[in-house]
Order: structure tokens, then C-alpha cells, then sequence
């Protein structure tokens, strides 16, 4: 079995695990992070993208309105790129209490969040289509953050700093030592899954950051980490119907946001307590929830076109809770093992937000290194991620640099400007990999027809970029490592293209697979919101699928691989079958 | 006022107006759009996999009778067995329009023709050029794509091709012998073709690359005005039996049968109103009067004896829907037969073999075609419906797309005028 040497094991691939990693690299030690499938897969790459101004928890939970808003301020500055400052708006509309308005305002100024009250009038200028019936709007610094590309910085500023992080690397069992009274975590077993091989780590300190999956995690250590998964869906509308983050001006509670993210604008979200993490439903009554609450902060956007529904699961935490998700504290928790349940060399982070996910990484940084021995101080707040020098994220800049570096021929994915080097660079970077990997990689088949045209064409270029690998030898060290901080920018990519090996690639999944695992994958979330329009684009879809490509019977149609199990599972609960998808 | 007014411009609607005038009729076509020929493969699939169970079938005519027996209401049941007289007519009115239709050698056998993912697509008649394609045939084949086309990859093709037994091989050829543009969509690198020094380039390059009994597949861009030129010119320059796989929408095929029939129809004086959006109509008793489609500045109104609705199902807009689970049919709001609640309107797998039914929505019909309620009676004593609007069978599944519109849009439009 391969082994590797570390210091530090972490377990996880979301923003918390990355910037654990971060953290740990530029304190000097050695780190290696896991995760069982690509980064952002879980929790990260599945929330509606608000960065906190801590406007949302002022009243509830004041604590953490704090932390958002410091974090706020630092993450504006070190993953610049990743942010786009669209502001926020609290906005009391005639459904919302009349007092919560100025426990709001007075709340903000109390812990230091920028808020200021402006006209009904104002803010209709800005944003028109709100609910002109308003009462009072508030203006505070939310923002809109793309948790795929911000944690992807983290991990390139991570290696850059001498981490290495594996993704498709699944943890079997933690190997712990030591009898009663004397036990202690030395690392883990993990699964590499695409090579169907085992690799043992050995690590002085292991930390998990399997957000809802912690408890599986920890329980292979015979710990036990009670995590409250609470669900949340979100609806995607086909047009920024705002440009500036909506909340209702009142206690937390489904529905209450509308957050402007790239292309589209996400209405989120629910909370409700779940059993897995792993097989979500999206249940009717939460879209017609998401829906209706929409209307009270954009009148009419329940009969606007919808391109998706989707899921996450919040990793919330509280020693012995058992009440509903929604009330749950969103404050980190570090769980140190040693003095929770005699198990040495072993941390758990959970709760918490993405928001706060550099401050999560610090908190349990400052407790391994309390074990660990001399390690530098924390210099993530001072430190910036590959990329900033662009500046915040604008919603036009694919478009402008396409249009200035005449790339229209090269869009592979019209609907969310991809080309095709930068479909290329992303997946020659990623070695192993899903079509879905790459769409958290550049938003491939993000847009309205879902991935109607992109899926075929991606396929297709993958497949091409096999072949060719096939026929050249090159070296991998010759390959100049993908800079992810432009991973989204057309012109960057153009430029990169000529001087890159620019068809080789090493992924070998059959192109077969990867069509028919997207157009699932797409499926999965275009179901609880298909009607009107989004169906017959949907419609289109199939018929280029079915008639026109006869994809449903291509060879190996019912062929299987560890990295396509996971997109045959069952993920919704609007269907007309009663068991799901086998 | 016309005799009949056919709604909608797809390729129902065009054979049912050319049905129609050709029996003497006064004819106008009324619709939205162009209709979604423009999307499809340009052949004409008439049943490619038994519904519900998803078997390959070999021979569609004599599985129809199955069908027919098994499933009354299947708009095929309804046809009473003149499925095949529709495709004969079908196939006379592609010679007359130059751009002839044939089958399978083996009369009766769907052909199997190759996708441009490289796999199997069961179709019925299909245009010249995509004849030499069948993958009954032994001969070897050299895929040939142009090196800078997003939409065609032809290493996919020839590899899958392989897996399936075909002998396949993939080449390139640059984009700029076809075209110094970058942007070319398909329709536009087609219209390139129409040039014959173009055309030439192209041969030549092709010459050069296929080996003595190669058939040459190449993307469906082989001329738009001048095919059947092109396709000629190609084919005896080469040496060699050309074919053209179609490519993603806009598809060349499509388009090319689309504006063949436009044309063939204003000759025969039947007029297509585009950009017509039908907003309204006016009943009394049992009979539609006229209807009402937006214009510039007001409603126009069209009045006919006779109403023929060709609008297409969820795909082509002739039936919509929100987010309540209502579904509608957009022009007289007819009643429809469709799963009751949207919790059954899906299957949990994209490709599942049984598909989703609320893509089976549509409007029920009497063995006249004409629209019924949910009790069997008639609707309107002046409107009939045919194509993909029609219930109980859904058509981009069972591969019958095209085979459904043509017979029933005859079928429908005999009946209009009888």
C-alpha cells in the first residue's frame, strides 16, 4: 500500500477543508488534504453564494453577525476575484413585524455593521423590480461570493505553500492507536477511487472538516459527532431579476433571500433537519415555498423561468440539540477530541458558514499548533489567493473578453460564455474527472438550455484530447501547472492555449459515460422546476438526445464507473416512479 | 377567407397545407415560428423503438399493427392503416421538390444510420445524402470533420462506430477550405457549399484522404440551395459514396426540407403568415369563426370555413405550461389528456426506457381527427388537430417524430376537405 508522511491530515474538500489547508501550509507545516470526490462537491459548491455582511443573524445571533462582518472585510481583500460587491438590501415588506425594523438597525450599530437606511423610492431606482409596497429598506455589505472559484484559489495558494491535496480520495477508516484512556488518531486509510487503490497517511494531527459528513468520518474512530444536517434548497431564475443581494428585514426563516450570482439570481433557502446528506430530495412543497416567499420580495417571480432547484446540507452543530435546524447555531464549533472524548491527535470543525470559513481554519490551526508545538501565527488575514489582482467578479467580463479577443467561434457552451480552452485547461488540470467537475471548474451547461449543446460538444473535445494523449508523449512535469485564478477568463485562457500542450489530457472516463452522467446530472435538478419554458427546452433536449443522437443506445450505455455511480442515485422525490432511479 | 387554415409551420402543418391545397382548397398557414424542423435530422423516423418496452424494432409497418392492437388511441391507431399510402405520398412530393427520399434497400427495414455521436439511429426514408451512411452496409468508413467545428466530432464517431462493429476511422480537414470565418454555423458553412470552387477544395482534400472503398461521412453542411448539386459534385469528384451525418440545431436537413416545402407551397398558392402568434378566437355553437393573431399595432383577424391545428406539443409550443401542475393547449384552450398531478409528470432517469409522461400530454382525438372532450364528444364541428399536439403517444421517444406528423397531417387534412 502507498504511504504517505504528513503532519497534518485534513478530511475535506469544501472551503473549510481548503483553508485549513491554506492555513496550515503558510504556518510551515507539512499538510495533505483528502476529498471523496472534486473540491466544492459538498456543502460549498451547493449554497445560494452570499458572502455575509452578518445583516441576516444581527438580531438572532449576534455572535456570529460579528464574525461575518470581520470576515466580510478581510475575504473583500483576499479573494477579491471571487466577490462580487453587489451590496444588500433588507427590505420590510407589509408581510414582515413592524418592530424588527429597528431592532435591526440598532443591532448593526451595535456590532459594527455598515447600515443605512435609505427611501423606498432609492431603492426602486436601483433595484425595480422589488416589491414597491415596502416599508423601510436597509443597505448593508452583503455581497455575492463563487465559492467554486474562491476555494479553488485556496487550494492553489495552499499547494503553492507546499500543500497537497487529493481529490477522488475518499476516507475508508481512521487508523487510531493506543488502548483505553491512551488512544489517539495517526491518520487514515483512504480509498483513491478512481484507481480503485488504497493509500495509508500518516499524520501527527488529522483534522475533519467533512462538514455533514463528520459524523460518518469521526465514527470510523469509534467517535461519536452528532451533526444537525439541515437541509437547504434553492431555486435558480433564468435572468439577474436583481443586482443586489434582497433579505427580509426579519427574523430568519424559509425564502426570506435573493441572491444575484453570475448569470442568475438564486431564491433560497429552507432548512429542514435531514437524516443522510448524501441523497437529498427537493420536495414540492419546498419550491412552491420558495416561490411564494419570492413574490413577497420580487412580486411575479414565481412566473419567471427557472433553470434549476438544488440542495445543500448545512454541517450545524450543537452538543446534545434536538430541536429544529433553523434554530440551530450557525457559530463554529472545534471539537477537540482529546478533552471530549479521551481520542488524542484528532480535531473536528463544524458549523459555521462560508462566509467564515478562513476564521473556522485559524480557530482549529491555533488549537493543532497548541499540540503540535512551534508553528508560525495565522497569516491568512494578510495573505492573498492567486487571482485578486483582477479585481472584484463583474457580471460582464466573459462577454467583454470574448468579444475583444474575437473568441465566438470558440464557445463550447454559449449560454455561460465557456470556450474551449477554457474547458481544455480546466480538464488537462484535473486528473481525474466528471463533466460536472468541470462545470464547477468554468460553469459548463450552467445556463438555460442545461447543458442541451455543451454536453455533446464537451464530450466530444474530452474525447479528442483522449486520442491525442494517446499519441504524443509528454511528460506531466512539462505541464505548467493551470492557473485556477483565471480558470474563468476567456482571454487569459486564449493566451495560455498556444503555450501549453493544449490537447493532452490524462483522464481516461469513456466520453459515453461522461454524456450520459451530466444529462443525468442536469436532469437531477432541472425536475422540481420543470414546467413553462425550462420544459420545452427541456424537450429540445431530449430530442437532440434521443433523436437526433440516439445517446440513449450508445455502447457501454449501461456501463458503470466508481466516479458515475454516484450520478445514477436517486436525488428527487417529483417523480412518477415510487422507487427512485436503480 | 380561406377554405381551411392550417396552424402552425412545422412539418405537419406544410404537409397538411400542401394536402389540403392540392385538393383544390383555398390554404393559409397561420403561425408563431418556423416550426422545430430546423432542429431535427432531416430523416424521416417512423417508429424506431416499440413504446414502453424500448425494443429496437426492424420493421415499423408490420410492428404497427402491433402497436394498433395493443394501444387504440396511439395517433397510428387512428390512421386505420394509411401510414404507409402517407409515406408513398411523402416520398413523390420529395422527388417533385428535388430532394428525394428513400429506404432501406430492403424494403420495409428502418435503416440504421450513424449519429453524430457515432451511434445507431433507426429512421425510415431518409434524404440521398445520408443513404450511403447505413450501417447495414459492410463497406469501411472514413469520418472526416473540420478541424475548428464545435459541433461535429468525428474521433467520437469513428470510435463508437468501432465498438459496434463498423469499420470506422476518424480525419480532419481545416475549417478555411470551406470558409475564412471562424463563426460559421452550420446553415452558414452549408451555404458556403453552395459555391462549386468551394466544393472542389473540399473533394480534392477528401481525395486525397480516403482509401479505394471508403464511404466518406462528413457533417450534414453539403450545400443548402445547390445540395443536390453539391452532393453530386462531391461523389463523383471523390470517387468514393459521400454521406452527411446531421449536427446539433440549426441542422442543415431539417432546413433543407423545410424551405423545399415552403417553396413548393407558395407555387401552389397557399400563403405562410409568420410571425403570427395566435392570441385569440371566436366560437358560436360548435364552430370556430376566426381567430386572432398579433400584429404590429392590433389583433388580426383570420377567418376560414375550417380550422386545422398543427402547433406541435410541449417542444413545438402547441401546448404550455406553470408551475402550478395547469397545462393549457395555447390556441382554443381544448381539453387535453394529461397526468393529473406534476409529481407524475417525470421519471428519476433522464434516459429512462419508458420516458416521462407529461411529455404523452396532448389533445385527444376522434378517428376524424377532430379534438374531443374528456367524455369522447367533438369539440368543434371546424377544427381538427394532428402532429405532435396529439395525446397518447410521445414521439421524440418511440422515434416517430417526423412519420407521426407527415401521416397524420395528411390523414387530418383529408378529412378537413373531404
Amino acid at each position: 500500500m502507498k504511504q504517505i508522511e504528513t503532519e497534518i491530515l485534513v478530511i475535506g474538500g469544501g472551503a473549510t477543508g481548503t483553508g485549513i489547508a491554506w492555513d496550515a501550509a503558510l504556518r510551515g507545516l507539512r499538510v495533505v488534504l483528502v476529498e471523496k470526490r472534486d473540491l466544492t462537491h459538498g456543502t460549498t459548491g451547493r449554497y445560494h453564494g452570499l458572502l455575509h455582511s452578518g445583516g441576516r443573524y444581527v438580531v438572532k445571533d449576534p455572535h456570529s453577525a460579528a464574525e461575518c462582518i470581520a470576515e466580510n472585510r478581510i475575504l473583500r481583500k483576499t479573494h477579491a476575484h471571487c466577490i462580487e460587491d453587489t451590496g444588500g438590501f433588507f427590505v420590510a415588506t407589509p408581510e414582515d413585524d413592524n418592530d424588527y425594523p429597528d431592532q435591526f438597525k440598532a443591532a448593526c450599530a451595535h456590532i459594527g455593521i455598515p447600515c443605512e437606511e435609505i427611501s423606498v423610492a432609492a431603492a426602486l431606482k436601483r433595484e425595480p423590480l422589488m416589491n414597491p409596497h415596502a416599508r423601510r429598506v436597509f443597505v448593508v455589505p452583503d455581497g455575492a461570493a463563487d465559492s467554486f472559484q474562491a476555494t479553488h484559489s485556496t487550494a492553489q495558494a495552499a499547494r503553492q505553500a507546499g500543500a497537497q491535496i487529493l481529490n477522488y480520495h475518499e476516507v475508508v477508516q481512521l487508523i487510531v492507536k493506543g488502548g483505553e484512556g491512551d488512544r489517539r488518531v495517526v491518520g487514515a486509510r483512504v480509498r483513491d477511487v478512481a484507481r480503485g487503490e488504497d493509500v495509508e497517511i500518516r499524520a501527527r494531527m488529522t483534522i475533519n472538516a467533512a462538514g455533514a459528513w463528520s459524523g460518518v468520518v469521526a465514527q470510523t474512530a469509534g467517535v461519536r459527532v452528532d451533526v444537525i444536517p439541515g437541509k437547504g434548497t434553492m431555486l435558480a431564475v433564468n435572468h439577474r431579476v436583481v443586482n443586489t443581494v434582497l433579505n427580509r428585514c426579519k427574523m430568519p426563516d424559509d425564502g426570506d433571500i435573493i441572491v444575484p450570482i453570475h448569470t442568475v439570481a438564486v431564491i433560497g433557502t429552507t432548512d429542514e433537519r435531514v437524516q443522510d446528506p448524501e441523497h437529498l430530495t427537493i420536495e414540492p412543497w419546498e419550491v412552491e415555498l420558495l416561490l411564494r416567499e419570492g413574490d413577497k420580495l420580487i412580486p411575479g417571480v414565481s412566473r419567471a423561468r427557472f433553470v434549476r432547484a438544488w440542495a445543500g446540507v448545512r454541517p450545524l452543530y450543537q452538543e446534545h440539540y434536538s430541536g429544529a435546524s433553523r434554530d440551530a447555531t450557525r457559530d463554529l464549533t472545534l471539537l477537540d477530541h482529546k478533552t471530549r472524548d479521551g481520542v488524542a491527535g484528532f480535531l473536528t470543525i463544524l458549523g459555521g458558514k462560508w462566509t467564515t470559513f478562513r476564521l473556522m481554519a485559524q480557530v482549529t490551526l491555533d488549537k493543532a499548533c497548541e499540540y503540535l508545538g512551534a508553528c508560525k501565527p495565522c497569516l491568512t488575514a494578510q495573505t492573498v489567493v492567486p487571482g485578486v489582482e483582477q479585481g472584484h467578479y463583474w457580471l460582464g467580463h466573459r462577454l467583454h473578453e470574448v468579444e475583444e479577443n474575437h473568441l465566438q467561434s470558440e464557445l463550447v457552451c454559449e449560454c455561460e460564455l465557456v470556450t474551449r480552452a477554457m474547458l481544455e485547461n480546466a480538464a488537462r488540470s484535473n486528473p481525474t474527472l466528471t463533466l460536472d467537475d468541470l462545470r464547477r471548474d468554468v460553469r459548463l451547461g450552467m445556463g438555460p438550455c442545461q447543458g442541451g449543446f455543451c454536453t455533446y460538444r464537451a464530450a466530444g473535445i474530452l474525447h479528442e484530447m483522449q486520442v491525442n494523449s494517446e499519441q504524443l508523449t509528454v511528460n506531466s512535469e512539462q505541464l505548467e501547472e493551470w492557473s485556477v485564478a483565471y480558470m474563468q477568463s476567456p482571454a487569459h485562457n486564449a493566451q495560455s492555449r498556444n503555450t501549453q500542450h493544449a490537447s493532452r489530457i490524462t483522464n481516461h472516463q469513456s466520453p459515453n459515460l461522461l454524456l450520459r452522467d451530466f444529462l443525468q446530472e442536469r436532469w437531477k435538478g432541472l425536475l422540481p422546476i420543470l414546467w413553462g419554458r425550462q420544459l420545452k427546452q427541456e424537450r429540445l433536449d431530449e430530442l437532440i438526445y434521443l433523436c437526433l443522437m440516439n445517446a440513449d443506445h450508445l455502447p457501454d450505455e449501461n456501463a458503470t464507473s466508481p466516479l458515475s455511480d454516484f450520478y445514477s442515485r436517486p436525488g428527487i422525490s417529483a417523480t412518477a416512479d415510487q422507487g427512485g432511479a436503480p | 377567407m380561406s377554405d381551411l387554415i392550417v396552424i402552425g409551420a412545422g412539418l405537419c402543418g406544410l404537409i397538411a397545407a400542401y394536402t389540403a391545397a392540392r385538393a383544390g382548397k383555398q390554404v393559409k398557414i397561420v403561425t408563431k415560428g418556423l416550426g422545430a424542423t430546423h432542429w431535427h435530422a432531416g430523416s424521416i423516423d417512423v417508429l424506431g423503438y416499440y413504446p414502453d418496452d424500448a425494443t429496437p424494432v426492424m420493421r415499423p409497418l408490420e410492428t404497427l399493427h402491433d402497436l394498433t392492437r395493443a394501444r387504440p388511441q396511439h395517433p397510428y391507431a387512428i390512421l386505420d392503416g394509411t401510414l404507409s399510402d402517407a409515406l408513398e405520398n411523402f416520398a413523390s412530393l420529395t422527388r417533385e421538390l428535388g430532394l428525394p427520399y428513400a429506404g432501406a434497400p430492403n424494403s420495409g427495414d428502418n435503416l440504421w444510420l450513424p449519429s453524430p455521436v457515432g451511434a445507431a439511429r433507426p429512421t425510415f426514408p431518409a434524404p440521398r445524402a445520408q443513404l450511403a451512411g447505413d450501417l447495414r452496409r459492410a463497406a469501411p468508413m472514413l469520418i472526416v470533420g473540420l478541424r475548428g467545428m464545435r459541433d461535429f466530432y468525428p474521433e467520437l464517431i469513428a470510435e463508437n462506430l468501432s465498438k459496434q462493429g463498423q469499420r470506422a476511422r476518424a480525419a480532419f480537414l481545416p475549417l478555411d477550405l470551406i470558409t475564412d470565418r471562424r463563426d460559421s454555423n452550420t446553415a452558414q458553412l452549408a451555404s458556403a457549399l453552395d459555391d462549386p470552387t468551394r466544393r472542389a477544395k473540399l473533394a480534392a482534400a477528401l481525395k486525397q484522404l480516403a482509401q479505394p472503398g471508403e464511404r466518406i461521412g462528413i457533417p450534414a453542411i453539403l450545400g443548402m440551395d445547390a445540395h443536390a448539386a453539391a452532393l453530386d459534385d462531391l461523389q463523383a469528384q471523390t470517387g468514393a459514396a459521400i454521406f452527411e451525418i446531421p449536427t446539433l440545431p440549426p441542422s442543415v436537413p431539417g432546413v433543407r426540407l423545410t424551405n423545399a416545402l415552403r417553396n413548393h407551397l407558395r407555387q401552389l398558392g397557399v400563403r405562410v403568415e409568420i410571425n403570427a402568434d395566435v392570441i385569440g378566437f371566436h366560437a358560436e355553437k360548435d364552430r370556430v369563426l376566426w381567430i386572432e393573431s398579433d400584429a404590429s399595432g392590433r389583433p388580426l383577424k383570420h377567418r376560414a370555413e375550417k380550422f386545422l391545428l398543427a402547433t406541435g406539443g410541449i417542444l413545438g409550443g402547441g401546448i404550455d405550461s406553470d408551475h402550478t401542475g395547469k397545462v393549457w393547449e395555447r390556441v382554443f384552450d381544448l381539453p387535453l389528456a394529461v397526468p393529473r398531478e406534476r409529481e407524475q409528470w417525470f421519471r428519476a432517469r433522464f434516459f429512462d426506457p419508458a420516458g416521462h409522461p407529461i411529455f404523452r400530454a396532448g389533445v385527444p382525438v376522434n378517428r376524424e381527427f377532430q379534438p374531443i372532450d374528456a367524455q369522447g364528444a367533438r369539440v368543434y364541428a371546424n377544427v381538427w388537430a394532428a402532429g405532435n399536439l396529439l395525446a397518447h403517444a410521445d414521439p421524440i421517444l418511440e422515434r416517430s417524430l417526423e412519420g407521426l406528423a407527415i401521416a397524420t397531417g395528411i390523414a387530418a387534412a383529408r378529412r378537413a376537405v373531404k
